[in-house]
């Protein structure tokens, strides 16, 4: 090999650069500073072969345009209330940045949507301003990639099919102390969600092929489950978010009731455990010793 | 003597398997010979992908074909990533497990691209050495395919028959010969195709591929979304009968059509072996080529 010919690593790195880096400044091989466009086709005609019918540039190109069409599509299948919501020419403008800012490091492309959330909040425009001085709406849009993207490892994810379910009936013939102190096993893949608007009826009405209208802001608490390897929605209210994320945490009803101090607080949240139970959100229930 | 397809069976008539047709396929059990998976896609999955490759498991041969090995690059080999794909493959009971001759990414990025390498001494040693080791981790032969590919380098010094015979050879794997892909590589690069089939070690031919492809003019991409043409189909008649026969499976991953249509695509294939070559393929033939061990 001559010495202006890169070694196998230095070649793959850069055209591995060409591929991605979409909109950059061109360079050159080895190079660390971005170089003039006309010297960037220069590099890549001593790299790069021409056909009769393409130069070399536009050979490589091809690649390019392959690498960011092909993974902005699985992008739109991932976020697809996302896509509906930002519509196309927006959405492409945020996944050719987030690929970008998180080019895949995985093998399976399931993961290549896993940081486009955190990328979302990232990039909003008032990231910087404290919180109070936030504009609301980019709220809605990173909640809503959030659970698109909970929506997707949950499906693909670990689950509770094939294990026992904490049977409801059960819960009937336990008295109330033992309830009180039990510590109740969420099922597997089980996620709890507090939004700052009304996510899951917004998703759901979009994923039924409807044409919502953008929510105002209206704080709304959601559980998220697989069952029978469907995924499963649950919307809670403040308290039974409160409950659930509690007892999902590894507490018991006792100390929420304890910090609630609201007669009513037990009658409704036995309800509401066997309604749970029922729908299969736990797994298991753990007594304390001597119950 | 040399041992045909390295041993491996000869599955018939495969489609590869798209999650758009689990529901057709657990609905109907259609009569399909085999499939073929991508391996990434159920390697991760504890859902319902893995759950109905785990039916279809019971009831079809199933062949293993990963996009992500990426035996070509200059990154480390992934050991976390070749448990998964072995630790699949027992599950799965794989017929075998095939990959490509590329490279998807450097510096521990994934472009999920099959990536064409420069086809010179230092990465035939380099894909030769990494082969080995990969085949002595999953204690069994690894299959490669030749991909489609839209730029050659400078530094290339070695024709890709060449290269993919050397490396079968040294390296001691199977192929899998995709011919829509030699097809495209040959528009592409200006390379004679029938010469191309001609000049490769037959016996290590495992499996063909069939897909259709897009012509834009100036280039050829190996799109996947359509009928395969003609030619190809020639192409296949000929690597048929250079290789004695092995597994033939359709790809189809854009503009995908109904589980029938695509089934329908590949059984052509059984048309087209049941009638020798033409003339003018035949005339090519008697010029050479490596000897046939069915």
């Amino acid at each position: 090999m001559s010495t202006s010919e890169p070694d196998l690593r230095t070649l793959q790195h850069w055209l591995q650069s060409f591929i991605t880096r979409t909109g950059e400044p061109p360079f050159l091989v080895g190079a660390r500073h971005a170089v003039p466009l006309h010297a960037e086709r220069e590099a890549v005609d001593q790299i790069i072969t021409r056909s009769p019918s393409l130069s070399a540039h536009d050979r490589l190109a091809i690649y390019r345009h392959a690498y960011l069409a092909r993974l902005k599509e699985c992008l739109r299948v991932e976020f697809p209330v996302l896509l509906l919501t930002l519509g196309e020419e927006l959405f492409a403008l945020f996944t050719s940045a987030y690929l970008q800012q998180y080019p895949s490091c995985s093998y399976t492309l399931n993961r290549l949507g896993e940081n486009f959330p955190r990328y979302l909040a990232e990039s909003r425009p008032d990231a910087a301003a404290p919180e109070q001085a936030r504009e609301s709406w980019p709220d809605f849009i990173v909640e809503l990639a959030t659970l698109e993207r909970a929506f997707a490892e949950t499906f693909d994810g670990e689950g509770n099919e094939g294990k026992p379910l904490l049977d409801g009936d059960r819960l009937l013939g336990l008295p109330l102390e033992a309830l009180l102190g039990a510590h109740f096993k969420t099922v597997a893949g089980f996620r709890i969600f507090s939004f700052r608007y009304p996510i899951a009826a917004y998703f759901n009405a979009a994923r039924n092929k409807e044409k919502p209208e953008l929510p105002q802001p209206s704080r709304s608490y959601l559980a998220m489950m697989r069952r029978d390897y469907v995924v499963r929605l649950h919307e809670l209210t403040e308290i039974q978010y409160a409950l659930l994320s509690g007892l999902n945490a590894g507490g018991t009803m006792k100390e929420l009731a304890e910090e609630l101090d609201d007669d009513a607080f037990v009658g409704d949240a036995l309800q509401w455990l066997g309604e749970w139970a029922a729908k299969g959100l736990f797994a298991a229930i753990e007594l304390a010793a001597g119950v | 003597m040399n041992n045909a397809r390295l041993g491996y069976p000869h599955l018939g008539y495969g489609v590869g398997l798209r999650t758009v047709h689990f529901n057709y396929i657990l609905k109907h059990n259609p009569p399909v010979d085999w499939f073929e998976i991508v391996s990434e896609n159920f390697m991760d999955s504890r859902g319902r992908p893995r759950y109905v490759l785990s039916q279809l498991a019971e009831r079809y041969p199933l062949v293993m074909h990963g996009v992500s090995l990426s035996i070509g690059s200059t990154d480390p080999l992934d050991f976390d990533y070749l448990r998964k794909l072995k630790d699949l493959a027992k599950e799965i009971d794989a017929v075998w497990v095939s990959d490509h001759l590329c490279w998807t990414g450097s510096n521990g990025h994934n472009t999920h691209d099959l990536l064409p390498m420069p086809l010179n001494e230092e990465s035939l040693a380099h894909v030769v050495e990494r082969i080995r080791i990969v085949q002595d981790f999953l204690e069994r032969p690894l299959v490669l395919e030749n991909p489609s590919t839209y730029v050659g380098f400078v530094s290339s010094t070695i024709e890709e028959w060449d290269f993919i015979r050397l490396m079968a050879e040294e390296a001691d794997c199977g192929l899998l010969l995709d011919v829509n892909n030699v097809y495209v590589s040959s528009l592409n690069h200006h390379f004679d195709p029938v010469h191309y089939l001609k000049s490769l070690p037959h016996w290590r031919v495992v499996q063909f591929h069939l897909a259709g492809h897009t012509n834009y003019g100036t280039h050829v991409i190996d799109t996947h979304d359509d009928h395969v043409i003609d030619p190809v189909w020639e192409l296949y008649r000929l690597a048929h009968e250079l290789t004695g026969g092995a597994s033939t499976l359709i790809e189809w991953d854009a503009k995908i059509p109904d589980f029938p249509t695509v089934h329908a695509e590949v059984l052509k294939a059984r048309d087209y072996v049941a009638v020798p070559t033409d003339l003018l393929l035949a005339d090519s033939l008697q010029t050479g080529g490596d000897c046939v061990v069915a």
